[in-house]
């Protein structure tokens, strides 16, 4: 396995039902990539706003770690692994 | 049972004394299972050149944390290596300490473990192995994570408990079922007996607790000094430390490997540096001084060199520490090669009094350090705000150009010591 750093804005669709955030597409070189599961999410607190991370897998297989900046609500999409 | 009888069962065991012990099962690996599914029911490794953490798979086939990565690859060769991070681990036990501290203020928090004094919360929450049981369902329900609760009577046999009751599973021992429990386990397990007491141990014929039990307090004081009084009372049960007490650690540990070897001096000492400021920031936040600093080298042959300086007086400011870590590097580092770890022990510790031996000619020589104090306290409360990378200092800087950083400090090789 290994992790390929990307940390670059995308655009991500979610839904915030019910105050849980539920990442749903990626949208990442005007390809949109739907995602059919949530694996691990995680909150970070350290700092002044919340940045809450996920970890996804779209139709592909393939695995993202995404997160939402609590500081200017931007979606970053931080890594790939690959198998 | 009428109301009369019922209370007065109830007020005796609401003073009866319940500490539970929570593990998180082979928790860094854990995390990357969860992370990517992919990995699941996969021997997975998470460390760089010693094994950190490894998943349940990877245990089963023989592998241990602190194994050489290289070795435990000759022994499966299918294990997933990850370097794992820190940071991403950090944020898994801020939410589980969480949920532990909605059960009792009194906690007190590891790395990947915690105690919580349930004492005298029954009424509140219920039956101890109940609140162990929900604990662990609503751990597993937020962060998908296995752990293992262990409920005794004192920290030592919650401890205990929990261990056999993993992974993933509550288990109590109450105050009379103690000594049978305790007295058929290994003497390994007991707190205080590391490998070399324990092979000195076997070499007595102590194989189990109630083994040790045979040997009287003389005994035990003559083959390990004070210690042996602990270990008396111990093999009986007995652990009187209570939770969230304020405990100083005999010694407080930074080091790391380099990504690459190097035989840059500047990015060997800003490492030195950093390291030293996170030593000293853990040292104001536990509220304790060292009094010998101690640096610990590694070549690329893996050969170690390791050496330390006594301080005229105790101290937590980072600039004499690290002064005396830079002397003590410059005359440990004869070799005309790279190194491949380097790493900072403050030992030697006691608790802050407040007060500090003046130097007559402090003033004199620096007349800045007057306002040293007041600096690092307001470095320490920016960076528990904002992370230990929101200000960077000193000679750390030079690693800007080598290290990747992000909030929480530069990121280190090896992830159990970026903490």
């Amino acid at each position: 396995m290994q992790v390929v750093e990307i940390h670059e804005p995308v655009k991500v669709r979610a839904d915030f039902l019910g105050g849980r955030i539920t990442p749903l597409f990626l949208k990442r070189n005007e390809r949109v990539h739907p995602l059919v599961r949530v694996n691990a999410r995680w909150v970070d607190r350290s700092g002044r706003q919340s940045r809450h991370y996920f970890s996804v897998t779209d139709k592909a297989g393939d695995v993202y770690q995404i997160v939402l900046r609590g500081e200017d609500m931007v979606w970053m999409l931080e890594n790939v692994t690959v198998p | 049972m009428d109301a009369g009888k019922r209370d007065s069962a109830m007020s005796l065991a609401m003073s009866l004394p319940v500490i539970l012990h929570l593990d998180i099962d082979a928790f860094f690996a854990s995390v990357e299972q969860q992370k990517d599914p992919r990995l699941r029911g996969r021997p997975v490794i998470v460390g760089a050149g010693v094994i950190a953490s490894c998943s349940y798979e990877a245990r089963a086939q023989g592998l241990r944390a602190g194994m050489p990565i290289h070795h435990a690859l000759r022994i499966c060769p299918g294990a997933v290596v990850m370097e794992g991070r820190h940071e991403v681990y950090r944020c898994f036990t801020d939410c589980i300490f969480e949920m532990c501290r909605t059960l009792s203020p009194a906690i007190e928090t590891y790395l990947d473990e915690a105690y919580v004094d349930l004492t005298g919360t029954e009424r509140l929450h219920g039956p101890a192995e109940a609140v162990g049981q929900r604990l662990r369902a609503d751990i597993r329900e937020a962060t998908g994570l296995s752990v293992s609760v262990g409920l005794g009577p004192n920290r030592m046999v919650a401890k205990l408990a929990g261990k056999a009751a993993k992974p993933g599973g509550v288990r109590r021992v109450r105050e009379a079922e103690v000594d049978a429990f305790i007295a058929g386990l290994p003497v390994r397990q007991l707190p205080g007996v590391g490998r070399v007491r324990n092979a000195l141990l076997s070499r007595l014929n102590i194989h189990s607790i109630g083994d040790l039990r045979a040997v009287d307090r003389r005994g035990l004081t003559a083959v390990f000094g004070a210690d042996g009084h602990l270990l008396y009372d111990r093999c009986r049960g007995r652990d009187t430390r209570a939770v969230n007490e304020t405990e100083v650690p005999r010694t407080l540990s930074r080091e790391t490997t380099f990504h690459r070897e190097t035989a840059d001096p500047d990015e060997i000492e800003g490492m030195l540096y950093y390291l030293t400021e996170r030593a000293g920031r853990t040292l104001r936040r536990l509220g304790v001084q060292a009094r010998r600093v101690e640096v610990r080298l590694r070549y690329p042959d893996h050969k170690n060199v390791s050496g330390g300086t006594t301080l005229a007086a105790p101290t937590d400011r980072d600039s004499e520490l690290f002064d005396t870590a830079l002397a003590r590097y410059r005359r440990l580092h004869t070799r005309r090669v790279s190194l491949r770890l380097v790493g900072v022990a403050l030992t030697r510790l006691s608790l802050a009094t407040g007060v500090r031996q003046p130097d007559l000619f402090e003033a004199e020589v620096c007349p800045e350090a007057r306002g040293r104090p007041g600096l690092y306290d307001a470095l320490d409360r920016i960076r528990t705000r904002y992370g230990h990378g929101a200000v960077v200092a000193g000679r750390s800087l030079e690693l800007l150009n080598t290290l990747r950083r992000d909030d929480f400090g530069y990121i280190l090789r090896a992830p159990s010591l970026t903490k």
